[in-house]
């Protein structure tokens, strides 16, 4: 999986592409929680080229979000496939995370 | 020979999205639909991950065997290791409702297959029997 870490309109994206699995989940863990350590807030995830995630990758986001809950800050995921949603849905995250369609719909909320 | 295919992994992560790749195949040649085989490649994904974490306690130098078959009661697949016997009852995942990282990969598993199973038979390591029926 690649992570590109972009800053839009003076936000930080973090842009990922690829399968997030128990062996990629470590290298994105490792980068999300580097931009949370920093206390950065709208955290943007761009979920566009990610095709497929398990259970780690879930548990990363989850690990991410109650962190920056704690400083108010907040995690925006943006563009899910079908498939990914469903897993966020069936796991009842749909309900906890910020999921919105596109980044227009991230910036204006 | 016997209307199944035998894969042996090494019990590295890097090779989770092999065994994946194959899952899908079978699923594919057996004639499942296509939620059916996202379903199954996640489950197997799971399972085979907890191997890596609790069977093998992360030692990536270790085999995974995974052998799948179209069974009379539906798709079938036996995922077989040497490390750290499983207690069934220790498999259960936290509730959904129970926000927190972790305990999720159980219900993917479950989701995906109508019998999940360990045997007891097995003298050394696990022996997991997963089942889909044919629906």
């Amino acid at each position: 999986m690649e992570i590109e870490i972009k800053d839009y309109q003076g936000m930080k994206v973090m842009a990922l592409s690829g399968e997030i699995d128990m062996y990629s989940s470590p290298a994105l863990r490792e980068e999300m929680m580097g931009l949370i350590d920093k206390r950065v807030t709208p955290l943007l995830v761009d979920f566009k080229r990610v095709p497929y995630i398990d259970s780690s990758g879930i548990a990363t986001f989850v690990e991410g979000l109650k962190r920056m809950m704690s400083y108010g800050g907040r995690l925006k995921l943006i563009g899910l496939l079908e498939g990914v949603k469903e897993i966020f849905s069936f796991s009842k995250l749909d309900k906890v995370f910020e999921i919105y369609g596109s980044f227009e719909d991230a910036l204006h909320s | 020979m016997k209307d199944l295919v035998v894969i042996k992994v090494q019990s590295d992560p890097k090779y989770l999205s092999v065994i994946r790749t194959v899952t899908v195949k079978m699923g594919e040649l057996y004639g499942l639909s296509g939620s059916a085989i996202e379903d199954i490649k996640l489950g197997v994904d799971e399972a085979c991950s907890n191997v890596i974490k609790h069977a093998y306690g992360g030692d990536t130098h270790q085999s995974i065997l995974v052998r799948y078959r179209m069974a009379k009661k539906g798709f079938e697949v036996l995922i077989e290791d040497h490390g750290v016997k499983v207690q069934p009852e220790s498999i259960e995942g936290r509730n959904l409702d129970d926000i927190r990282p972790g305990g999720l990969g159980v219900h993917l598993i479950k989701r995906a297959f109508d019998i999940v199973q360990f045997d007891q038979k097995k003298r050394k390591g696990n022996r997991l029997r997963l089942v889909r029926f044919k629906k």
